[in-house]
C-alpha cells in the first residue's frame, strides 16, 4: 500500500462526505432519502466538462454557471420528488419518486453525453507537490480543503442563523413547525436548493481526478449513503467522517487487495454497521417511516 | 349549485351499484381474462403466422413473464409484507447464476438449474432477512441495497463460478438430448408465471399471508394475536425469494447468459416501475403493470435510447394521477369497487355461540395471570414501581387510577411489551415467555389503548387474523390448498362469522374495516381479540368514545365471557362502566398499587379518595 493511497482516499472521501452531507440536508426536514442526489454531482462534472474541457472557458465560469444549474436542478428536484410525494400517500412513495428522478436525470445524461466515457476537465490547478515523500496533487488538496469549508460553514448555519434553527426545527417535527410560523415549504425548497450546490460543487471538483461516467450517479448517491449511515444521518461533523472512513476504506482495500474489492468492503461495511448499529456509528436513530 | 352537482354522481353511481352492471362487469372481465389467456396460449402459433420475426416476438412475451414472476416476487414483499427490499434484482442474478452454473460448468440439466436457483433465493433471502431483524423500515430497505450490492460484487469477483464480469455464456435448456426450442420453452415460462401468481394469491388469502400483513400494519398487534413477527416475515421474504430466484434461472435460460449487471439497481428499477404502475399490494397488478411496460418499450424500440427517459417520467406522472396503480385505482373506482353487503338492522343473538371461547379446567385457586413485585424505570420516571397483581379466573377485574398512573405500562409488562426490571410474570401458575406473541400464544390476549385494527382488510378478514394461532396448515398446504387447509378455512370462516353476529357486526363482514365507525371499530377489536381463544382478555380503556348502546353490548361481552371462565382485564376511566361490572378493581396511583378489592370498598376508601380529588381535608379546608 502506498501512501498516495491514503490521500487518494481522503480526497474521495471529502467527495463522499460532501454527497452524504447533502443527503442528509434533504432528509432532515423531508425524511427522504435521495436517491436522485448523485445525478447533481454528475451535473458538476458535466458543466466542469463542457466548459472547462470543450469550451475553455475556465474555472471561474464554469463555478458560476455550476452553482447557477444545480440550484435550478435542486428546486426542480423538488418539484419532482415533492409533488408525486404529496399526491401518492403510499409509503413506499418516497424511494419511488426520487428513483424515478433518479432515472429521468440519468437518462438525460446518458442523452447527452453518449459518446464520453469519463466527464474529465483539466484540473483547476495543475500538478502536485511532495511532502515527506508523498506527492500530492493540488487538485486533491483543494477538493479536501473544499469539504472541510462547506461542513464548517454548514455547521455554522445550522447553529447560528434563523434560517438553520428553522431547518433544525422542521427536522425535529415539521407538524409542530407549521404550527410555529417556520414556513416548512420553503424550508424543504431551500434544502434541496442547498443539497444540490454543495453535490455540483463536489462533482466539479472530483471530476477532473475521478471516473465519472454520464450514468454513475447512483453509485455516488449509494457511496454517499453509505457515509451518511457510518456517520449518522444529521450532523455535518458525522457526515465528514464517514465519508472519510467510506473514501479510505475503498482505496486503501483497492491498493491493497485491488480490482473492485473496495466497493465489497465498502458495501459489507455498510450492512454491518446497519446491522449491529442501527443508528449509525455517531448518530441518533433515523426515525422516519 | 351543490345539488345539481350532486345528483348526476347518485344517479351513476345507482347504475354502478345495481346488480345488471356488477353482472355485466363480471362477464366482461372474465371474458377479457379468457381472451388474454387464450391470445398468450396461441402466441408462438400467432406470431409464426403473422410474422417473419415469430421468435422476437415470443421473445418479448417470455422477458415480460420473467420480469413479471419477480415482480410478483417484489408485490408479495413490499405491497403485502411490508418489507422494503432493493435486493431483487440482486436475487435475479443469484438465481441466474445458480442454474447457469449448474447448466454450463457442472453440466447439470437445466431443470436441476432451476432447483438450484430457487434453493439459491430463498437462502440468500433468508439470510438477509435474519441478519436484519432489529431493523426497521427503512434501515432494512438500505440493508437489502447494501446486500444487493455485495451479490453484484461478489458476482464479479468469484470468476470460477460467475464468470466474473464477462458472466456465463451458453445456458440453455435441453429436452433429451436435444436443444428446447424457444416455442417449447416459452411455455415453460408461461408454466412458471402462472405458478408464481398461484403461490401469491394462495399465501396472500391464507392465514400465512394474513399474518404477514398483520405485521405489515403493526408487528405489536400481530404479537398480540400470537403471530410472531420474525417468523412471519422470515417466511415471506424466503418465498419471495424463492420466486425472485425462479425468475433469475429463466431469465438465464430465456437470454442464454447472466452477467453481474443484471442485478444492477438500474435494472432493477423496471420492476418498482411495474408494481407501481399495475397496483401495489393487489394481485394482479404486477402483471398488468409489466405487461404495461413491455407494450410500451415495444411501441417506441426505434427511440429507444429514450425508453428510460419516458419510464422514469411516466412513473412519476402515475404517481400522481393514479397513486395506487392501474389496479388499485380501478379498485378505488365508483365502476370498480366490489359491492358490499348493507348495513341491516342486526338483533343480538340471545344464545352464546359456541364460538366463545370457554375456560373450565381451570384451577379455581391459581389466578390466570399473576405479576409479582413488577418494577419498570424509564429513566427516573417509576411507571411501575413494585406492584403485585392477581387476576383470577372467571372473574371481570378493573384496573384504575388517575392519567399517568402506569395502568397501561402495567399491563405491557404484563403481556412483556416492556422488558421489565425486576418482578415475575404468572401465567396459570408458569413463568410467562418473554416475547409478547409467546404471552398470547399462552392464552393471554390484549386490546390496545388506540384502535390497531388492520384498516385496509375486510371486518372478516380482522377477525380471521385473530384465529391465527389455531392454523395448523403450512405454508405449503396453503399453497395447494390441501384438504387440511380447505377443512380449517371454512370451519375458520363460519365461526369468525357467528363471532361477529354474536356482536351485531354480521352484516358488515365484508366491509372494509376502516369503514366502520368508532365504535363499531372497538367492538371488532375486541372481537378479533375473543377469536384467538384467550383465557385471559385485556382490555385497555375499551369504553371511550363508545355510545351507551355500545357500551352495553361490550358490558354483555364481557359478562358472557366472565360466564364462560375467563379472566377479563378492563383498565377503564368511564367509573360507573368499571363499577357495574367489575368483580374485583386494583387501584394504581404513581405505579404503586393503593387499593384492592370489590366495588364498593375501593369506592369508599379514603386513599382513591385522596388520589382522584386530592387530600380530603384540604377539600374540606378549602370549602
Amino acid at each position: 500500500m502506498s501512501p498516495e493511497a491514503i490521500i487518494d482516499g481522503l480526497f474521495a472521501g471529502s467527495v463522499y462526505a460532501l454527497v452524504a452531507l447533502a443527503l442528509a440536508i434533504v432528509f432532515q426536514p423531508t425524511r427522504i432519502m435521495n436517491f436522485a442526489q448523485g445525478e447533481v454531482l454528475i451535473l458538476g462534472a458535466a458543466v466542469a466538462y463542457q466548459i472547462v474541457a470543450l469550451e475553455k472557458m475556465g474555472w471561474a465560469v464554469a463555478l458560476v454557471v455550476t452553482i447557477v444549474a444545480a440550484a435550478l436542478m435542486g428546486v426542480l428536484m423538488e418539484r419532482m420528488i415533492m409533488l408525486p410525494v404529496r399526491l401518492s400517500g403510499s409509503r413506499y412513495a418516497w424511494i419511488i419518486a426520487t428513483l424515478a428522478a433518479a432515472l429521468i436525470f440519468q437518462s438525460l445524461f446518458n442523452l447527452g453525453y453518449f459518446d464520453v466515457d469519463a466527464l474529465r476537465p483539466d484540473p483547476v490547478i495543475a500538478g502536485g507537490f511532495e511532502i515527506a515523500g508523498v506527492s500530492v496533487e493540488w487538485q486533491e488538496l483543494l477538493a479536501i480543503v473544499v469539504a472541510l469549508a462547506v461542513m464548517a460553514g454548514y455547521d455554522l448555519f445550522l447553529r447560528r442563523s434563523v434560517y438553520g434553527r428553522a431547518i433544525r426545527a422542521t427536522a425535529h417535527s415539521s407538524d409542530t413547525s407549521v404550527l410555529m410560523g417556520i414556513p416548512v415549504q420553503r424550508i424543504v425548497v431551500i434544502s434541496f436548493v442547498i443539497a444540490a450546490v454543495i453535490t455540483a460543487v463536489a462533482g466539479l471538483l472530483a471530476a477532473p481526478v475521478i471516473f465519472i461516467a454520464p450514468a454513475t450517479g447512483l453509485i455516488f448517491t449509494i457511496k454517499g449513503f453509505t457515509a451518511a449511515v457510518i456517520g449518522g444521518v444529521g450532523s455535518p461533523r458525522g457526515a465528514l467522517i464517514g465519508g472519510m472512513i467510506v473514501g479510505l476504506l475503498d482505496t486503501v482495500v483497492r491498493s491493497v487487495v485491488g480490482g473492485t474489492v473496495g466497493n465489497f468492503a465498502v458495501f459489507a461495511a455498510l450492512a454491518v454497521i446497519l446491522i449491529v448499529f442501527p443508528s449509525g456509528l455517531f448518530g441518533k436513530p433515523m426515525e422516519a417511516h | 349549485m351543490a345539488t345539481a352537482e350532486s345528483a348526476p354522481a347518485e344517479r351513476a353511481g345507482s347504475m354502478f351499484d345495481t346488480e345488471l352492471y356488477h353482472r355485466v362487469r363480471t362477464v366482461a372481465m372474465g371474458t377479457l381474462v379468457v381472451i388474454s389467456i387464450a391470445v398468450l396460449l396461441m402466441w408462438p402459433a400467432i406470431t409464426d403466422y403473422y410474422s417473419y420475426n415469430a421468435s422476437y416476438y415470443n421473445g418479448i412475451v417470455a422477458s415480460a413473464a420473467i420480469s413479471a414472476i419477480l415482480t410478483i416476487s417484489l408485490n408479495l414483499s413490499m405491497g403485502y409484507g411490508g418489507m422494503l427490499s432493493m435486493l431483487h434484482s440482486g436475487l435475479q442474478l443469484a438465481g441466474g447464476y445458480a442454474t447457469a452454473y449448474v447448466v454450463v460448468k457442472a453440466s447439470g440439466s437445466w431443470l436441476l438449474g432451476v432447483v438450484a436457483s430457487v434453493g439459491v433465493g430463498v437462502l440468500v433471502a433468508a439470510l438477509v432477512l435474519l441478519v436484519s431483524l432489529r431493523a426497521t423500515y427503512l434501515y432494512f430497505g438500505m440493508i437489502t441495497l447494501a446486500a444487493n450490492l455485495i451479490v453484484i460484487e461478489i458476482g464479479r469477483e468469484w470468476e470460477s463460478v460467475t464468470g466474473g464480469i464477462v458472466g456465463l455464456s451458453g445456458v440453455a435448456p435441453k429436452l433429451g438430448d436435444e436443444p428446447m426450442s424457444k416455442q417449447v420453452f416459452y411455455y415453460v415460462v408461461l408454466g412458471a408465471l402462472v405458478l408464481a401468481y398461484i403461490v401469491q394469491r394462495n399465501i396472500v388469502r391464507s392465514g400465512v399471508g394474513r399474518a404477514a400483513m398483520a405485521v405489515r400494519e403493526s408487528s405489536d398487534t400481530a404479537s398480540a394475536m400470537g403471530i410472531s413477527p420474525a417468523r412471519a416475515k422470515l417466511l415471506l421474504f424466503s418465498i419471495c425469494g424463492g420466486i425472485a430466484g425462479l425468475s433469475g434461472a429463466l431469465y438465464a435460460l430465456q437470454l442464454g447468459f447472466i452477467n453481474p449487471d443484471v442485478g444492477l439497481l438500474d435494472n432493477g428499477i423496471i420492476f418498482f416501475v411495474g408494481l407501481f404502475l399495475g397496483g401495489i399490494s393487489t394481485l394482479v397488478g404486477p402483471v398488468i403493470g409489466v405487461g404495461f411496460i413491455a407494450v410500451l418499450v415495444e411501441l417506441i424500440k426505434d427511440q429507444a435510447r429514450y425508453t428510460t427517459l419516458v419510464l422514469g417520467v411516466l412513473l412519476l406522472l402515475a404517481m400522481m394521477v393514479i397513486p395506487r396503480g392501474v389496479v388499485g385505482t380501478w379498485k378505488a373506482s365508483r365502476a370498480g369497487r366490489d359491492r358490499v353487503s348493507d348495513p341491516g338492522d342486526e338483533t343480538l343473538p340471545e344464545e352464546v355461540p359456541d364460538v366463545v371461547p370457554e375456560v373450565r379446567d381451570a384451577d379455581p385457586g391459581v389466578p390466570a395471570l399473576e405479576g409479582i413485585g413488577l418494577v419498570k424505570h424509564f429513566g427516573g420516571v417509576h411507571a411501575v414501581d413494585g406492584v403485585d397483581i392477581k387476576i383470577m379466573p372467571g372473574t371481570v377485574h378493573g384496573i384504575i387510577g388517575p392519567n399517568g398512573s402506569g395502568k397501561s405500562t402495567l399491563v405491557s409488562c404484563l403481556t412483556r411489551y416492556h422488558r421489565i426490571d425486576s418482578g415475575k410474570v404468572m401465567i396459570f401458575g408458569e413463568e410467562a415467555a418473554q416475547a409478547p406473541h409467546r404471552v398470547a400464544a399462552a392464552g393471554v390476549t390484549r386490546v390496545f389503548q388506540v384502535p390497531h385494527l388492520f384498516e385496509r382488510v375486510s371486518v372478516l378478514d380482522n377477525v380471521l387474523t385473530g384465529m391465527r394461532m389455531q392454523e395448523t396448515y403450512t405454508w405449503l398446504g396453503a399453497t395447494l390448498r390441501s384438504p387440511a387447509y380447505r377443512r380449517q378455512d371454512r370451519a375458520e370462516r363460519a365461526e369468525a362469522l357467528e363471532l361477529l353476529a354474536f356482536a351485531g357486526l354480521a352484516s358488515r363482514a365484508d366491509w372494509l374495516a376502516s369503514s366502520l365507525s368508532h365504535g363499531q371499530k372497538r367492538l371488532l377489536e375486541v372481537v378479533r381479540a375473543v377469536a384467538t381463544r384467550p383465557k385471559v382478555l385485556i382490555l385497555d380503556e375499551p369504553a371511550t368514545g363508545l355510545t351507551s348502546d355500545e357500551l352495553d353490548a361490550l358490558a354483555r361481552l364481557c359478562r358472557t365471557l366472565r360466564e364462560r371462565g375467563l379472566a377479563v382485564v378492563l383498565i377503564e376511566h368511564n367509573v360507573d362502566f368499571v363499577m357495574g361490572l367489575c368483580d374485583e378493581i386494583t387501584v394504581v396511583e404513581s405505579g404503586k398499587v393503593i387499593e384492592r378489592g370489590d366495588p364498593e370498598r375501593v369506592q369508599n376508601s379514603p386513599a382513591v379518595l385522596e388520589a382522584y380529588l386530592g387530600h380530603p381535608e384540604l377539600i374540606e379546608e378549602t370549602a
